[in-house]
């Protein structure tokens, strides 16, 4: 008898269970992610996307769930999007460029959904860009992010030579570098400094692995005086921070600039000392964050390309970094003021700039 | 000219993992056992010593400061000493993960010795297979000890110039300064390994094995045992390759090596098996592979397409490939099973 009611209350239970998810209010509520190769602490944009997720359940209480693909083929990727989707999510973030087939076929398949796209655009493998109705493509102003590294660097070093390396030469890189290189001259302009940046010394690596490439890159830089080189290169990015961390722990003065996200800990050489001066990030923290919220305030901009720049929070620089002063943090605050009002510019295109 | 010495030192930091891993598939090859997993063994050499070096991190710090304490050093007045107990430990913990990483890909390499010496089985198919699991199960490992596929470490060998010889003009700045301590360690490695096989009674049965392993034995050479020490040998070179290359410029394991162990087949093939050979076609590749990678900052080659740079050492090797393939000089046993039944 006793083993009856319980298979009872059992059954009830389930019932109950299984007709909460059916409610349409509470998956309002459900926010889902499928994370990109790495892990959900990668340092780097699943960690920034998962940060958005959390900050919206403690700010806008959410139900969030994240999920990890087995691999990072378009297929791993879909199947990842079917499980959340028929676990209730009808709201899925997905981080970075590798989810643009992916998206291509959820949004068609599960018209219900809403799905945020972070760096990237869906398309189905020919790069011709199909928009569902509920997604939404957010790219960034790089050449903002660059602009502001750029002048933190100007006014930081105050002389001396710069660099840049990137890896392959696709738009977003292209921004960074082309909105460094006018942080610089802008510093030079109205700030005072005297800080040089050399055709030579500007270079797409063509990879986002070689890392024995961009150590050897960052040697001939710093062999030729430059001070600090702004890396927006991932894996050839790590080359040019070893080979600063190499050089700074025998004395040498020389910096990095991190991309991204703040890759202060990855320059750490000894105790607390890093070779990173800034990073030039991306804030897909608070992407994700405000998509949520127009997700639940209804008015989510379905089918809409999204731009994240200063106006939005979008980017920046860590408002935290030892390595520059003071002074420094608090005239970048004045040119992002300037950037959100519209008083200052910066070109995303190349006009006269190196490369 | 100067920027051949400029990158010089480079160019030779570069070479040292291929040279170690060539001169691995020479010990191998020489006793007749063809060795295809060299790119595997240099994973698991890497992957051993990124996890042991990155296991022993922490306590850098730690010893550093009870050093310290020990002889009364004031850390914050005095920080240059601090630096160089610093130094002294982090250099030892590298040591250590390369030692680590040598006696991993030996251990490895006994799979690729017991299948292809004592069950005789196909040598190129044992080598692949090698190569497989080991781009598979280093990966698995550092999955569930990490949690990503990669561990970094946080900082690698410094360069160093060699003192009083990196003071003669010319030659001191081709060769003794900006040196890692590692590159000295291969290059003695090269010195004895060309006395070893040539000058030493254990390297005249070695390349007996490879020539004709049933004279060999005839003469009362335990064919096996040589076979067994020779793939051993070259899993240690291969592991003290992919430890270099992780302590020198890759900073961190990734799973992969880049193709390098093919590469040092390829410079082994193009040295004709021999020593001397081996370190001219390595340094060949490192030299080509160095300019290739700096030329998009030199404005005088910037102006050369960089895929001929690219394709440079690749295409200089297929042509002499096929121009000594005639006279090609391959130990005559290599790639055959021993059977001691056999005639």
């Amino acid at each position: 008898m006793k083993s009856k009611i319980l298979v009872l209350m059992v059954l009830v239970a389930l019932v109950a269970a299984f007709t909460a998810c059916g409610g349409s209010d509470s998956n309002t509520k459900k926010i889902g992610m499928v994370t990109d190769a790495g892990t959900i602490d990668d340092k780097s944009f699943n960690q920034g996307t998962w940060e958005g997720i959390v900050r919206a359940e403690t700010e806008l209480g959410i139900e969030k769930k994240y999920l990890k693909p087995s691999g990072t083929t378009t297929a791993d990727y879909v199947r990842e999007i079917a499980n959340l989707y028929d676990a209730g999510y009808r709201f899925i973030v997905t981080p970075g460029f590798k989810f643009e087939q992916a998206i291509f076929e959820a949004q068609s398949r599960f018209p219900e959904a809403r799905f945020v796209l972070l760096d990237g655009v869906p398309h189905a493998g020919d790069y011709n860009v199909v928009m569902g109705a509920n997604t939404v493509s957010i790219s960034f102003a790089e050449h903002q992010s660059g602009f502001l590294a750029g002048v933190a660097t100007a006014l930081q070093l105050q002389s001396g030579a710069v660099g840049f390396v990137g890896g392959m030469e696709i738009p977003p890189v292209q921004r960074f570098n082309w909105g460094f290189q006018q942080g610089v001259a802008y510093a030079n302009a109205n700030l005072g400094t005297t800080v040089t940046m050399d055709a030579q010394d500007v270079i797409y690596q063509g990879t986002f692995s070689d890392v024995a490439a961009g150590q050897q890159l960052a040697i001939t830089m710093f062999d030729r005086g430059v001070k600090a080189i702004f890396a927006a290169a991932g894996g050839v990015g790590v080359g040019v921070i070893n080979e600063a961390k190499a050089r700074a722990s025998q004395g040498q003065e020389i910096w990095v600039v991190g991309v991204d996200v703040d890759q202060f800990n990855d320059g750490i050489y000894s105790g607390t000392s890093s070779v990173i001066l800034t990073s030039a990030m991306k804030r897909v923290d608070s992407a994700a964050f405000e998509m949520i919220r127009a997700h639940l305030e209804n008015r989510f901009p379905g089918g809409q390309f999204m731009t994240m720049d200063a106006t939005n929070n979008g980017i920046g620089i860590p408002a935290e970094n030892p390595n520059l002063r003071p002074e420094v943090q608090a005239q970048i605050q004045d040119i992002l003021a300037k950037l959100k009002s519209g008083t200052l510019t910066v070109s995303p295109e190349q006009g006269g700039l190196i490369k | 000219m100067n920027l051949i010495l400029d990158i010089f030192p480079y160019a030779i930091a570069y070479t040292m993992p291929l040279l170690a891993a060539a001169l691995g598939g020479l010990y191998s090859e020489r006793s007749g056992v063809v060795n295809i997993g060299l790119e595997g063994l240099m994973v698991m050499g890497m992957f051993v010593s990124a996890i042991t070096i990155a296991a022993f991190e922490p306590a850098i710090a730690v010893w550093t400061l009870a050093r310290c304490q020990a002889r009364g050093i004031d850390i914050v007045a005095s920080p240059a000493e601090y630096q160089a107990i610093f130094n002294h430990f982090h250099a030892m913990v590298l040591w250590i993960g390369v030692l680590a990483g040598t006696l991993g890909a030996t251990i490895f390499s006994l799979l690729h010795a017991f299948a292809s010496v004592t069950l005789k089985a196909n040598q190129v198919i044992s080598g692949t297979a090698i190569n497989m699991i080991a781009g598979a199960i280093t990966v698995f490992l550092a999955r569930t000890i990490s949690g990503s596929g990669n561990i970094s470490i946080k900082l690698g060998f410094l360069r160093g110039d060699v003192p009083v010889l990196s003071k003669i003009p010319l030659l001191g700045r081709l060769f003794f300064s900006q040196t890692y301590a590692t590159t000295w360690l291969v290059l003695l490695i090269l010195v004895v390994s060309w006395l070893l096989i040539y000058r030493t009674p254990f390297g005249l049965r070695l390349r007996s094995c490879g020539e004709h392993p049933q004279t060999a034995d005839a003469a009362g050479i335990n064919v096996y045992r040589v076979r067994y020490i020779a793939v051993m040998l070259s899993g240690a070179m291969a592991g003290l390759a992919g430890s270099v290359m992780l302590v020198t410029y890759a900073g961190e394991f990734t799973g992969s090596v880049a193709g390098m162990g093919f590469l040092a087949l390829a410079a082994l093939i193009f040295g004709q098996w021999k020593p001397l050979g081996i370190l001219g076609a390595t340094f060949f590749f490192g030299i080509a592979a160095t300019i290739a990678n700096v030329a998009p900052g030199i404005p005088r080659l910037s102006s050369i397409p960089e895929w001929i740079l690219r394709i440079f050492p690749y295409v200089v090797t297929l042509v002499a490939l096929m121009l000594f393939s005639k006279t090609s000089q391959a130990p005559r046993a290599s790639g055959e099973a021993f059977d001691k039944g056999k005639r």
